[in-house]
């Protein structure tokens, strides 16, 4: 339906004449991650979880968003990444996939970076090792003192959906 | 996923869907009455015709080309049909059931151009072509019966002109009705009319009276054949519109009465043929229903769901205010209006569940045409029975009981139903019945198939099972003759061919089964050598809401749906003895087999030994006890689904939220016996009996 995931995905900001994407800068397990602004519904103050027994392990549970059903997914483990610090599961992002919300559980929510498009290394580029539902990383100015910081681009259209 | 165009695509491929199913019925009453060597009705020809010729206008505004080329030679058909060119038989009316396949073949392509169709449909419209049985030759005109002037019948369309020859012929007398209509309801007048006589006469047209009333009543003279007397058609009409004159055929009286021999130039709009009147007035029935999309609905639902939360946040403020003096009586106030709101708010949960609801006939009548269909493919004559068509269920159990009761149709007819031959021999009528039954049993939906064929043989069951390697020989002489019929829903039996032909009965029955029983549904068999066969499908009315035990294992809360529970009773360990590597207890001297949920799911935490419950659930004929830690009562729960992420996890139905965003799993019963039983040790269940 849609011709490309990833140009959907990481569309323009339409108030940007550069192209830049609006990215929400989030913490979990040891890195930073970036969502599309336009995917994220909602950021929530974790509801109870009920865990569901025999999901795979990226899965933490479910929640009641209003009523809604919401599966709770862990990142790091949908990666498939190592994590040291155990997640503290602060924050959860309802995330559009295309096909209904996911909720995403991380440990704190940054801020939203507006990212030129030179910023953004797409995962093609790069190593083919990365996850499938990582689009690329992008590069941010991180604090006043300059410095950058890595952003790994998530791809939410791909997280169980598509 | 709201797309516009997608949207506008949708609605044409409901409408589409609509006048195809319409289409259906209408062909086969037109079926009956042929195969009863009644008289075509003329008015279900026009029916078919136009639905037909609706589909052939919107195919073509949505590209649907190959649909619109099969609606276009359909129409030619039907038309000589409607015209009196061609005559009804068995070819056209089997060309007719074919398009209704034909059309539902080509609705959902992916590509409604696809070139790789081309052919078939080209072919397909030669074939219909080449369909057509003329008339017997005229002996004579029977118009020249009646010395009509000429002016009148230049002014009727050639239709009427046809059905005016066909009613002669029939034998018909003609009359005429002259009747002053109110100008400002001639629409309503005309169509209450045309109501009183459907049944007793036809009206052949309507034409304006010289002598045409007042400013605001209009004079017509109503052209009707009918077989009633004059004296007869003259109570049926005059106290109601006016004057009912015989017309007297030529031998009799050489002219006419003025009104009828000589007519004013007629104003068009005056002259209403029947076909666009009746269509005038199916397209204001419809417009008094609405096509919804289902998640539209769920939408809804789950807005009433976020009132209910509302509402018991609002309680718990009152409640924590109440022991205030200060606002006591306004907090009364609220409480009481709070009361008020969650009764609405129920009345809105009904209101929006019975929009859910639609009739059984919708699939009842997809199965009539199965019936036709096999009934002819075996040469075997089947009438089909249908009672409680208006019973209504939810509308994703309507679509979702489609094809196991089309299974359970055609096996009544493959292997049920006898050829007449042997029918005669067992002294049963030639005809075999087959009744399809729909009533509701309290919170259920009860659908029987029963047929008066052969009835199927429990020992045969019994030997196929064992043949197969499904059942162990010294099992098999404790069984019941129920526990033998039941055999029939085992996978492995059902699927061979070969043992079907033995037994007379069953491709795929466990298929059947399982999908009845994953709407949360029930299945029996009943059946009597050479009496027939009944089976009973149980249904919830909706999927959406159900009464569930609450139970809690390891810390989680868990809903179990009511309708698979028996009873509860104290977990006893002292009393668990393990058969075959199972844990079993007794219950009345019954062996009850039983499922610890803590240790099926891996949870850690549960209770130790003490204040334990086993939970016993009933599915069918199968009884399976689960061990909880907790009750916490009875509870109307929402059910939803788990998302797409999770459809591949089995044992859950869904999940709800049972208020204060506490959401427990729903256990799906079915699949948990079905898991439990299953596999390599489903005869299992059968030796747990004492």
């Amino acid at each position: 339906m849609i011709p490309s995931r990833r140009k959907a995905t990481l569309a323009p900001d339409p108030t940007s004449e550069t192209g830049a994407v609006a990215v929400l800068a989030v913490v979990t397990g040891d890195e930073v991650y970036g969502f599309p602004l336009s995917a994220v519904r909602e950021i929530l103050v974790p509801p109870p979880i009920a865990e569901v027994p025999r999901a795979p392990e990226s899965v933490i549970g479910v929640i009641s968003v209003r009523g809604q059903i919401i599966t709770l997914l862990d990142l790091p483990k949908v990666l498939n990444l190592d994590v040291d610090q155990g997640p503290t599961y602060g924050r959860v992002l309802l995330v559009d996939n295309g096909e209904e919300l996911i909720g995403v559980a991380v440990d704190r929510v940054i801020q939203v970076y507006r990212m030129e498009p030179e910023h953004i290394e797409y995962a093609s580029a790069m190593s083919a090792e990365l996850s499938e539902y990582v689009v690329g990383v992008g590069r941010v100015a991180a604090g006043p003192k300059g410095g950058e910081r890595m952003l790994i681009l998530i791809d939410p259209v791909s997280l169980f959906g598509g | 996923m709201s797309d516009p165009r997608d949207n506008v695509q949708q609605e044409f491929l409901a409408e589409a869907q609509e006048l195809v199913e319409a289409l259906s019925r209408d062909l086969l009453l037109l079926d009956e009455a042929h195969r009863r060597e009644e008289r075509t009705d003329p008015a279900l020809i026009n029916e078919i015709f136009r639905s037909v010729h609706t589909l052939k206008g919107i195919a073509g505004m949505f590209g649907y080309k190959h649909v619109g080329a099969v609606a276009h030679a359909l129409e030619d058909l039907l038309d000589d049909l409607r015209l009196g060119r061609t005559m009804l038989g068995q070819e056209l009316l089997d060309a007719l059931f074919d398009s209704v396949e034909r059309f539902q073949k080509l609705l959902v392509l992916d590509d409604p151009q696809s070139p790789l169709e081309d052919a078939g449909v080209q072919a397909y419209i030669a074939a219909l072509r080449s369909i057509g049985i003329a008339p017997s030759a005229e002996v004579g005109d029977p118009l020249d019966k009646y010395s009509i002037d000429a002016a009148v019948l230049s002014v009727l369309t050639e239709y009427e002109e046809h059905r005016l020859r066909a009613c002669i012929r029939e034998g018909l007398q003609l009359y005429r009705l002259r009747a002053a209509f109110d100008l400002t309801a001639i629409d309503d007048s005309i169509e209450s009319l045309r109501a009183d006589a459907r049944d007793e006469a036809e009206i052949i047209t309507y034409l304006p009276s010289m002598e045409g009333g007042n400013d605001d009543t209009i004079e017509l003279v109503v052209l009707l054949a009918s077989r009633l007397s004059e004296r007869d058609l003259k109570t049926l009409f005059e106290a109601r519109y006016g004057v009912v004159e015989r017309i007297a055929e030529r031998t009799h009286l050489q002219t006419l009465p003025p009104q009828l021999t000589s007519i004013p130039a007629a104003p068009p709009s005056m002259h209403a043929p029947t076909g666009e009147d009746a269509s005038q007035a199916s397209a204001r029935s419809v417009a008094n229903s609405v096509r919804v999309d289902i998640r539209k609905l769920d939408h809804l639902m789950n807005v009433v769901g976020e009132l209910a939360l509302v509402r018991s946040a609002v309680t718990r403020i009152v409640d924590r205010f109440q022991v205030e003096s200060p606002y006591r009586q306004s907090m009364m106030d609220l409480d009481r209006i709070g009361r008020t709101f969650e009764r609405q708010l129920s009345e809105l949960r009904t209101g929006i569940l019975d929009v859910r609801m639609v009739p059984l006939g919708q699939v009842f009548n997809k199965l009539a045409r199965i019936v036709r269909q096999a009934a002819r493919e075996h040469d075997k004559q089947v009438r089909l029975v249908v009672t409680g068509a208006d019973t209504e269920v939810d509308k994703l159990i309507v679509e979702e009981l489609t094809d196991p009761l089309m299974h359970l149709v055609r096996n009544a007819i493959d292997h049920g139903i006898e050829p007449a031959s042997h029918r005669q021999v067992a002294d049963k009528p030639n005809e075999g019945t087959l009744a399809l039954n729909a009533y509701h049993k309290g919170s259920s939906v009860v659908i029987e198939v029963e047929d008066d064929g052969s009835g199927m043989n429990p020992h045969k069951l019994r030997d196929a099972a064992i043949a197969r390697g499904l059942l162990s020989p010294d099992v098999s002489d404790e069984l019941s003759r129920q526990e033998m019929l039941n055999l029939v829903f085992l996978p492995g039996l059902s699927t061979s061919a070969e043992v079907t032909d033995m037994s007379g009965r069953g491709v795929g029955m466990d298929v059947v089964k399982t999908n009845i029983l994953r709407m949360g549904g029930m299945i029996s068999i009943a059946s009597e050598r050479d009496i027939g066969t009944k089976i009973t499908i149980t249904l919830p009315i909706t999927l959406a809401i159900i009464r569930a035990l609450i139970v809690i294992v390891a810390g989680r809360t868990f809903a179990l749906p009511i309708t698979a529970v028996r009873e509860a009773i104290p977990y006893m360990p002292s009393q668990v003895r393990t058969i075959q590597g199972r844990e079993v207890i007794s219950l009345r001297g019954e062996t009850l087999a039983i499922c610890d949920l803590a240790r099926l799911f891996g949870f850690r935490g549960a209770k130790n030994q003490g204040g334990r419950f086993v939970v016993v659930g009933a599915m069918g004929n199968r009884e399976l006890g689960f061990v909880v830690d907790e009750l916490h009562g009875q509870q109307d729960v929402f059910i939803k689904s788990l998302g797409k992420s999770l459809s591949s996890v089995s044992g859950f139905a869904g999940a709800t939220d049972l208020g204060d965003q506490q959401v427990a799993l729903v256990l799906d019963a079915p699949a948990l016996f079905a898991e439990y039983f299953d596999g390599a040790e489903r005869v299992r269940a059968l030796e747990s009996r004492p």
